[in-house]
């Protein structure tokens, strides 16, 4: 009797802590799929038959246990956005967790220690481009009980991430002739630049090295919230308050928020409650979250909750309420050559960016106002602009809008760190647009070594944005102050938005151990090694990895990967081609023209090199030239140094020089085995309008080439041009 | 390499041709209410709507009604009836944004009755028209008169931030509509006394703001109406916060005052030029 009776207090007891500490499991199933978001048939990944992944559910206390099922034939992994949790848990594959190997089963399992709205996502490849994003939202443990809605926005294109991600890195702009269909101007051709009547801000741009400015570097055919182009949530009535959970899952777009009825009051920001501020519109950078509380006004209307990518192409929209639909008013187009006249004052001519002494941080000071017609107006020709000087992009100040930005965050709650020894590291985030190189310092992941921290410091942070677009910064496993001027109550976040020229300082207690990603949340600037890895000094092993070294020359590889580029003129005079195969530094090129007769000759330039600095204007090589050319009779070619050639085939090795000059021109000098010097003008890819290219090329050879293309299809193109070798011809040019 | 130019040229010609020569296809007709007043917002209503060999839209003025014509594999009626919502036009699917209804020249500004009104709620968001609000007479008896006199001026004051001087004059009409039609039986005794005091200086400031087009004229005048008002609104008893503040710099540095639904500054005299010059002197509850 006695034994079941303590059996039963025992059992009893567990019930107890079972209710105190509730288990609670989920499984995943990843699958291949195809999806039709933007009227083709395309690969995507789902999970438990659904994209977006489904939205988990916990309370602060609760044990989550979550078994993913990767069905897929490639490897995968989870990343909890947000989360505090074990070294071990959080994701990353072979930084922190072991990849989830094709068609195996992984547990996640970790305590839930705090709350709000989080998300997850995968951490492998490109993967979270097509699919895989989630929301996770936990629940304090006693709620006061609201009307709630979640609202998770991403991109989608039509176009494999891969290929996204190769044409990125070879400066390819079929993207902005994409959103130049929707939006006139999105090329910044010169014929555009003309009609605009803003020619001379063009050509100093280019002066400047500057090629078209992009606000966002993907075209994409189509924004979703939860996977839809519009949501609706007719639930809610008149006097609703509802909280709207908005996390912004894309890969690479920043979306503008606005709500039809009424004011938008910001609660909560990555997770954690702030002091609520009420605003007109907020902008909401790649994988931040913000919880917000939108009234009803009325009923028999449904209120659109508006998200617009930020550079205002396309939007996506949430109904809130059943009934005629209230709209809110869309975002005009940006006013591009505004935004390159500021540009061509921000920057000086070594590629560096000039703050002109505006101490610019915290998303105060926005230089794009100048391209939204809603605060600066619509006027297009050169106004006095507003007489403050110092406001002069201060949005808050020059409109009656209110827009959110980082200094009107504030804590509820006192989030001094406790008092330690303060680790400060700079950040000089680095980058350049044409070549798609994203890093920290100029130095990518693979070519650094691991930041050692030790528990119970602190570290603190001052990022400065020396690149021309922003970047939403995350840390992993922690949770920083962002110092905004609001002292002990200072707002604590994951993700920091910064804004070229800016200045921000976030602070973090190390508590942890083990190994955590600080990096740029936009996936193809991840790829391309923009981050960093704090390391807990004296961490013990990890035991999901067992070799780590060779787990982190897996991590490296990322970055370290050669992008391959392809293109050949299929012309009636000749084939006229250049391929290339690079990665952030390194770069084989091979050029090569070949007629259809031995006349026209043949003719196949290799170059290998690397690029030099953080523009990466200079790029020395060492390269094989092959030539093959029938010369008439006494036929003897002559270059402007005098030097002769009569040589109908020639074998030489040359090194070589190649450097960008203002207008965007590449100089490239050599000499060859056989004691010759060549010196070479070229410009390709002018872009005289919106499809029209033209290219000019001189050298000391007294060769010269000028040449059009009409760009049809990302692939296609119809192109002529003249050739002093060859002559005159015309045809079509590939690209892959 | 003759016939390569001639296959160059006649390609592109050849797909001009089917380009042009496609019609509307797959047709689809049906009628829409769209609501609007005049020739103009006809004009504006068929611009937003109509593409070529897309969209075919007609409106009708007098009946607010709509001949919708489209190609149905090309676009649907959600598309169409929200361009036209974007332009300022209520209609059967969708209202339009506020800010787009309220750029429509002052002849266009349509009596919004598809937009639910309901609660003396709106007065406070500003979001309500006052047109729309006089629409429904049957409310207006339970509402306090002098809100909708507060919310008219407010509107104005609005207009003015934003410098468009000809929407201003609008308001100011509506403004002054509003006054005359203020029923006196139904104030106060104290609102009474000071409702004779300035009614007839706030009438001649709004009307002479309605008829002008210069926008320093039309504040030069809202120095007197706001004086007026601010006397008025001491005794209105709003149910709402209404802070009066002081810009030190206007007519010649001699200053001027003006009432806000706002504690942050957003001076009407100035508009972008210095926003946010001024100060709260008075705050009214």
């Amino acid at each position: 009797m006695n034994f079941f009776k303590s059996i039963f207090i025992v059992a009893l007891f567990f019930s107890n802590a079972s209710f105190a500490q509730k288990m609670v499991r989920y499984d995943l199933f990843v699958r291949d799929t195809i999806v039709n978001f933007a009227g083709k048939e395309k690969h995507a990944y789902s999970v438990n038959g659904q994209i977006p992944m489904p939205e988990l559910h916990f309370t602060e206390g609760d044990t989550a246990e979550i078994y993913v099922h990767n069905e897929l034939s490639t490897e995968t992994s989870i990343h909890w956005h947000g989360l505090i949790l074990p070294n071990e848990q959080d994701g990353v594959p072979y930084l922190t967790t072991a990849p989830i190997k094709a068609h195996s089963t992984h547990l996640y399992s970790f305590p839930i220690v705090q709350n709000g709205t989080y998300w997850y996502h995968s951490h492998t490849g490109l993967q979270e481009q097509i699919g895989m994003y989630g929301a996770f939202i936990i629940h304090k443990r006693e709620e006061q009980k609201i009307p709630e809605y979640t609202m998770i926005l991403s991109d989608w294109t039509n176009m494999k991430p891969f290929e996204v991600h190769r044409r990125l890195h070879s400066a390819n702009d079929w993207s902005a002739i994409k959103k130049a269909g929707i939006q006139k101007g999105a090329v910044q051709s010169y014929a555009d630049a003309i009609l605009d009547g803003s020619f001379g801000i063009k050509l100093k741009n280019e002066w400047k090295r500057m090629l078209a400015m992009d606000v966002s570097d993907v075209y994409y055919d189509k924004f979703l919230t939860n996977g839809k182009e519009e949501d609706m949530a007719p639930q809610f009535k008149a006097g609703d308050k509802v909280r709207l959970r908005v996390i912004n899952g894309s890969s690479s777009t920043y979306f503008w928020l606005k709500y039809a009825g009424g004011k938008i009051a910001v609660v909560a920001s990555d997770g954690i409650d702030v002091e609520p501020v009420e605003v007109d519109r907020l902008i909401i950078a790649v994988a931040e979250i913000y919880d917000v509380i939108v009234t009803i006004p009325s009923d028999s209307t449904a209120f659109e909750f508006l998200a617009t990518s930020e550079d205002r192409i396309r939007s996506t929209s949430l109904w809130l309420g059943s009934g005629i639909k209230q709209l809110a008013s869309p975002l005009k187009p940006l006013k591009y050559f505004k935004g390159m006249e500021m540009m061509n004052d921000m920057i000086k001519m070594d590629g560096n960016l000039d703050d002109m002494g505006m101490n610019m941080s915290l998303q105060q000071m926005d230089m794009n106002v100048v391209m939204y017609p809603e605060i600066t107006g619509e006027n297009k020709n050169k106004n006095d602009g507003p007489s403050d000087m110092d406001n002069r992009y201060n949005s808050n100040a020059l409109s009656d809008i209110v827009t959110l930005n980082y200094s009107m965050l504030k804590s509820p709650v006192k989030t001094v760190l406790p008092e330690a020894k303060t680790q400060v590291y700079n950040f000089e985030l680095t980058g350049n647009m044409s070549r798609y190189v994203w890093s920290i310092n100029n130095k990518t992941v693979s070519e650094t070594d691991k930041i050692l921290i030790k528990k119970g410091e602190n570290v603190r942070i001052i990022i400065y944005n020396n690149s021309m677009m922003r970047h939403p910064m995350h840390l992993h496993g922690h949770f920083f102050r962002v110092v905004n001027g609001q002292g002990d109550y200072s707002p604590l976040k994951n993700v920091l938005d910064i804004m070229p020229m800016e200045t921000d300082t976030i602070e973090f207690a190390a508590t942890e151990s083990g190994d955590w990603f600080f990096h740029c949340h936009i996936l193809y600037h991840m790829m391309s090694g923009m981050g960093r890895i704090f390391s807990y000094e004296n961490s013990l092993p990890n035991p999901q990895l067992p070799d780590p070294q060779k787990a982190l020359r897996k991590l490296y590889k990322d970055d370290r990967e050669f992008h391959f580029m392809f293109q050949n003129d299929f012309a009636s005079n000749g084939n006229d081609g250049e391929m290339m195969f690079m990665n952030t530094r390194w770069n084989l090129q091979a050029e090569w023209r070949l007629g259809y007769h031995d006349m026209h000759g043949y003719e196949v330039e290799t170059h290998f090199g690397r690029y030099i600095g953080k523009m990466q204007w200079l790029f020395p090589y060492v390269g094989v030239d092959y030539r093959y050319r029938k010369l008439g009779m006494d036929e003897v070619e002559k270059n402007v140094f005098g030097q002769t050639n009569t040589k109908d085939k020639r074998q030489a090795l040359c090194i070589g020089i190649q450097y960008t000059l203002p207008m965007l021109i590449i100089a490239d000098a050599r000499f060859d085995s056989d004691g010759k010097f060549r010196l070479q003008m070229m410009r390709e890819d002018i872009p005289l309008s919106k499809r029209l290219r033209m290219s000019l090329m001189y050298n000391s050879d007294l060769e010269y080439m000028a040449g059009l293309k009409y760009i049809v299809t990302n692939k296609f193109s119809l192109s002529t041009h003249y050739d002093s070798d060859m002559g005159f011809g015309g045809g079509f040019t590939f690209n892959y | 390499m003759n016939s390569f130019f001639k296959i160059l040229i006649t390609v592109p010609a050849l797909l001009l041709n089917i380009a042009c020569s496609g019609s509307m296809k797959n047709t689809k007709s049906l009628n829409v209410k769209i609501y609007g007043n005049c020739e103009m917002c006809e004009k504006t209503i068929e611009g937003a709507a109509n593409v070529k060999n897309e969209v075919s839209l007609d409106w009708n003025k007098d009946s607010k009604m709509a001949m919708l014509s489209f190609d149905s594999a090309k676009t649907n009626v959600d598309v169409v009836l929200k361009r036209v919502a974007h332009a300022g036009y209520d209609n059967e699917k969708f209202l339009a944004p506020d800010d787009a209804y309220s750029k429509l020249p002052s002849c266009c500004q349509y009596v919004r009755s598809a937009k639910n009104i309901s609660q003396v709620a709106v007065v406070n968001t500003q979001k309500e028209t006052v047109e729309t609000q006089l629409d429904s007479s049957k409310k207006i008896v339970e509402v306090n008169q002098l809100i909708l006199v507060a919310n008219s001026y407010f509107e104005l004051k609005n207009d003015l931030i934003q410098a468009n001087s000809s929407s201003a004059a609008a308001k100011s009409a509506t403004l002054s509509q509003v006054l005359s039609s203020v029923k006196m039986d139904n104030l106060s005794s104290a609102q009474h006394v000071v409702w004779m005091k300035v009614y007839k200086k706030l009438i001649a400031a709004s009307e002479s703001i309605s008829k002008s087009k210069d926008i320093e004229a039309q504040r030069t005048q809202f120095i007197v109406l706001s004086e007026n008002m601010h006397e008025l609104v001491k005794v209105a008893q709003l149910e709402f916060t209404v802070y009066y503040q002081h810009c030190p710099m206007y007519n010649d540095g001699k200053g001027a005052d003006w009432l806000s639904l706002e504690k942050g500054i957003k001076n009407p005299y100035y508009g972008s030029q210095m926003l946010t010059c001024g100060s709260t002197t008075e705050t009214i509850k």
